[in-house]
């Protein structure tokens, strides 16, 4: 009965499969690292297409509601909540405003858990694609207000992999995209060319990409 | 016959053969355990090296490029190319490039001088400095297009996580620049862990 259950065979067997898998490890750890990785760089261009703005924070995502931010910015400012460059609630989503002539209105992301995570561009129908889907790229391209600020134990900026999945989500329509970094000393702000020459809102692509609307 | 071979044999003494195999796979899973547990620590350690280029489709275009970190920016110009526009241009034009070429070797050796940890050649942006860099750009763009050579500088932004500072300050001044109007900018936002590739930053 006991020369039924051989074990040398498997071992055989196992420790052969394992000893080359071991090497496979140590050669990839050693090409690894010295591989360099290349990045395309996308360059800022001039279009006749409108911002369609996106603030991307704590891996999650906010299309703004511009007509909506604007109204509720507006009936604020009528309350005198906005006087002397005061922070005042903005009521959408979550976000605080400020009102300045150079830098128009700027956005205050203090609280982000009913925005939605980037994670759900991977899901069918999710909110986030919807939205996103919404962006007509022939008159729009997506603007983001990316968050580099980065939390404990991350080695990117809070808001680069979401702004990163997004971008490549909205590629894969044919969408333009154009980001900058922000953070709470730099917040978002949209204002208008004609008040400050820091107002520009571009799209970056490649020159490959310059074919599609 | 057989029947007293067989009774013969059930006899004969067993030679059992005493091999434990647990040490051998003990040590084996060990072995194991720990060299998967190096492979996955160097993975998510490890920096990775990036180089910033850009599209072939772009060939002509050279990146001057900024990377920008909470401490302030590396600046990387480019001079390899310079040496091949300064062979086709007046010669007002060679004397001012060579003077351009010279302060950029300078900036690459500051960088270079710390290339195992380039993070510690970074300092703030200053206003002046950004002013000349855009007015050395320009005037290089505008060389390369009167002496109908294919080169044109932009301007690169590598945004490192808490380097949107610096990239602010910058842009502000480009934005006030007349010089900066007409350059190209990119940028990209890049992790923590990845380091910056040097090696082809040296002139040739």
């Amino acid at each position: 009965m006991k020369n039924l259950i051989n074990v040398d065979s498997l071992t055989d067997i196992v420790s052969n499969s394992v000893g080359i898998l071991i090497i496979f490890a140590v050669i990839n750890l050693i090409h690894d690292n010295n591989k360099t990785y290349e990045l395309e760089i996308p360059i800022e261009h001039e279009t006749d297409l409108r911002p369609a703005y996106i603030i991307s924070k704590d891996d999650r995502l906010l299309l703004l509601d511009t007509e909506q931010v604007f109204e509720n910015a507006a009936q604020q400012a009528s309350n005198g909540a906005s006087a002397g460059k005061r922070i005042f609630e903005l009521g959408y989503e979550g976000l605080f405003a400020q009102l300045d002539q150079d830098k128009g209105i700027s956005f205050h992301a203090r609280v982000t858990d009913n925005w939605p995570k980037f994670t759900e561009l991977s899901k069918n129908g999710s909110d986030l694609q919807k939205q996103l889907d919404s962006i007509d790229p022939n008159q729009y391209f997506a603007y983001f207000f990316v968050y580099d600020e980065t939390s404990l134990g991350s080695t990117a900026g809070s808001g680069y992999e979401s702004f990163r999945t997004a971008r490549n989500y909205l590629k894969a329509r044919r969408i333009k995209s154009g980001w900058q970094p922000v953070n709470s000393e730099f917040p978002p702000s949209i204002c208008d060319l004609s008040f400050s020459s820091n107002c520009r809102y571009l799209p970056s692509f490649l020159a490959s990409d310059t074919g599609s609307p | 016959m057989a029947n007293r071979a067989s009774r013969y044999a059930r006899y004969l003494p067993q030679e059992k053969l005493e091999i434990s195999l647990f040490p051998f796979l003990s040590i084996f899973l060990c072995v194991m355990g720990v060299l998967s547990f190096i492979n996955i620590l160097s993975s998510v350690s490890a920096p990775q090296k990036i180089q910033l280029t850009m599209e072939l489709e772009q060939g002509y275009k050279v990146a001057f490029q900024i990377f920008t970190l909470p401490d302030g920016m590396i600046v990387l110009p480019p001079v390899n190319r310079l040496q091949e526009l300064q062979k086709v241009v007046s010669d007002q034009d060679k004397a001012e490039l060579a003077f351009i070429i010279l302060n950029r070797q300078r900036l690459i050796d500051q960088v270079m001088a710390s290339q195992a940890n380039p993070a510690n050649s970074a300092r703030a942006p200053d206003t002046e400095d950004v002013l000349e860099w855009m007015y050395e750009i320009r005037k290089i763009n505008e060389m390369a297009l009167q002496a109908n050579f294919l080169y044109e500088e932009f301007v690169l932004f590598g945004v490192y996580p808490n380097g949107g500072q610096a990239y602010q300050k910058v842009r502000s001044v480009m934005s006030n620049s007349i010089d900066a109007q007409n350059i190209s900018v990119g940028l990209e936002p890049l992790d923590a862990n990845w380091s910056l590739s040097l090696h082809n930053q040296g002139a040739k």
